[in-house]
């Protein structure tokens, strides 16, 4: 296994480092906001967690177009990496979202659009990680679940929609208290503190991205050999 | 064109193939008549509750019902190899793909012609003046439906454990199909406001398009055997 290089290390380092400060930035130096008062430090939180993962629901989208494009394998290493942090990123996002609605709204659940389209997006996610879980062969593996990741962006429009609407066809604005309604509203110091926890979020993505990466291209080598061995004589698995 | 012609021989071949076996008709059309009633049991005896509730009723059903139908189209091709035969024939892939699909389009708009009216009856939700509107909304709703429905059971007709996948890969997909049928047939069941049920037969033309015009190119990646 080779080592882990240098620069991922003090990568990952000053990641941590960031991470710490945007917390402290969120629990400390930010003030309570006037309606939501200190429930606007979830927001920082909440908010990053749900941008990135949606960003990385459309890099594994992308990476799985160029495996189908092109049919190399790394492409289908990294659409896994993006699909899997995207996971891990639905679920906290659902999680946080859960947590905020308690005590502002009184329930943990009240179909929300977006944590609704949040928890569609966590179940489809979950089918693309089924799929590939009963597929053996990798190339059609795969071609497979690249397809079934196709499937999975272009519905989240439709699901967007859907989830909007699920109430009522026009909504009422007082209802619609979330991120991106609150935002034309946010103060500068909010938004600030805000974006740099985006920006650190999507930091602690792409250093998450990368282990997954090495790790996943570790796996491809071994199987490779493994069959190679395999090809040979089936000595080693008496 | 030929494509066309090739899509076209395969939806006659699916029919004449379930004309000669009934096996689709019979399981889906009891399936979902069994459906209908567990839900009427399960709502219980108010007539609000029923009215208010039979046009999810109604979805559900033709829901359950139409992965039947789709799991069934593949599953037939199983048997004896004939899948192979079918991909050995110099005809596009996407050909077979439509056959199928307008095959299982053919079968779900026809059950749920069945269905509306017996829905209406059995929960007391009755159809006002514009009640041909539900024809369309039924017609633009299994269209939808069976273009993810036939896309999937493609998908996983060679995988182990495919009758549990199916429902489980597709229904997060159609979940805006079934939102926009169920409130425009609510509507029509209801409250009867044609101009909010063309709000959502827009949301189905637009579904139906985009996964029309996405699942048929990329069909062939899935059929590569």
């Amino acid at each position: 296994m080779p080592k882990q290089p240098m620069w991922l290390n003090v990568y990952g380092f000053v990641v941590l480092v960031l991470f710490l400060l945007g917390m402290y930035l969120g629990l400390v130096v930010s003030p309570p906001d006037a309606s939501m008062g200190e429930l606007i430090r979830m927001i920082y939180a909440h908010v990053a967690v749900a941008w990135v993962g949606f960003l990385a629901v459309v890099l594994a989208a992308l990476h799985s177009m160029l495996f189908l494009w092109k049919a190399n394998f790394k492409d289908d290493i990294r659409a896994v990496a993006h699909a899997e942090i995207a996971l891990v990123f639905a679920g906290l996002t659902i999680a946080s979202g859960m947590t905020w609605s308690k005590p502002t709204l009184g329930v943990f659940w009240d179909w929300d659009a977006k944590l609704t389209l949040t928890a569609l997006l966590a179940s489809l996610l979950v089918g693309y990680f089924i799929v590939r879980g009963l597929i053996d062969d990798p190339e059609r593996r795969g071609r497979i679940s690249a397809v079934v990741m196709i499937i999975v962006m272009a519905s989240l429009p439709f699901n967007y929609m859907a989830a909007k609407w699920f109430r009522t066809l026009h909504p009422a604005k007082s209802y619609n208290v979330d991120a991106t309604g609150l935002s034309s509203t946010m103060s500068p110091v909010f938004v600030k503190i805000l974006l740099f926890n985006v920006v650190v979020a999507a930091m602690i993505y792409i250093y998450f991205f990368i282990q997954r990466n090495r790790i996943g291209q570790q796996e491809a080598e071994l199987f490779e050999k493994e069959t190679e061995l395999d090809v040979k004589g089936d000595f080693i698995h008496v | 064109m030929d494509d066309l012609k090739d899509a076209l021989s395969i939806f006659k071949k699916d029919l004449l193939q379930e004309w000669r076996s009934k096996a689709v008709t019979v399981a889906t059309v009891f399936f979902a008549s069994i459906v209908l009633m567990v839900l009427a049991f399960a709502l219980g005896s108010n007539d609000t509750v029923l009215k208010i509730a039979a046009p999810g009723v109604l979805w559900v059903a033709l829901a359950f019902a139409g992965i039947i139908s789709a799991a069934q189209s593949y599953q037939n091709e199983l048997e004896e190899n004939a899948l192979e035969q079918l991909l050995l024939y110099p005809i596009a892939r996407s050909s077979i793909f439509l056959g199928k699909l307008l095959a299982n389009w053919f079968y779900m708009s026809l059950l749920g012609f069945i269905l509306v009216p017996v829905t209406s009856i059995l929960f007391k939700a009755p159809l006002g003046s514009n009640w041909w509107l539900i024809l369309v909304v039924v017609l633009l709703g299994t269209l939808g439906f069976s273009i993810i429905s036939s896309f999937y059971a493609a998908l996983t007709a060679n995988l182990r454990a495919r009758e549990s996948l199916l429902p489980v890969l597709m229904f997060p997909i159609v979940i805006p199909i079934l939102q926009a049928a169920v409130k425009a047939s609510r509507e029509l069941m209801t409250d009867n406001n044609p101009a909010i049920v063309f709000d959502w037969l827009q949301l189905l033309i637009g579904f139906d398009l985009i996964y029309f015009v996405v699942t048929l190119a990329v069909f062939h990646f899935i059929m590569e055997e």
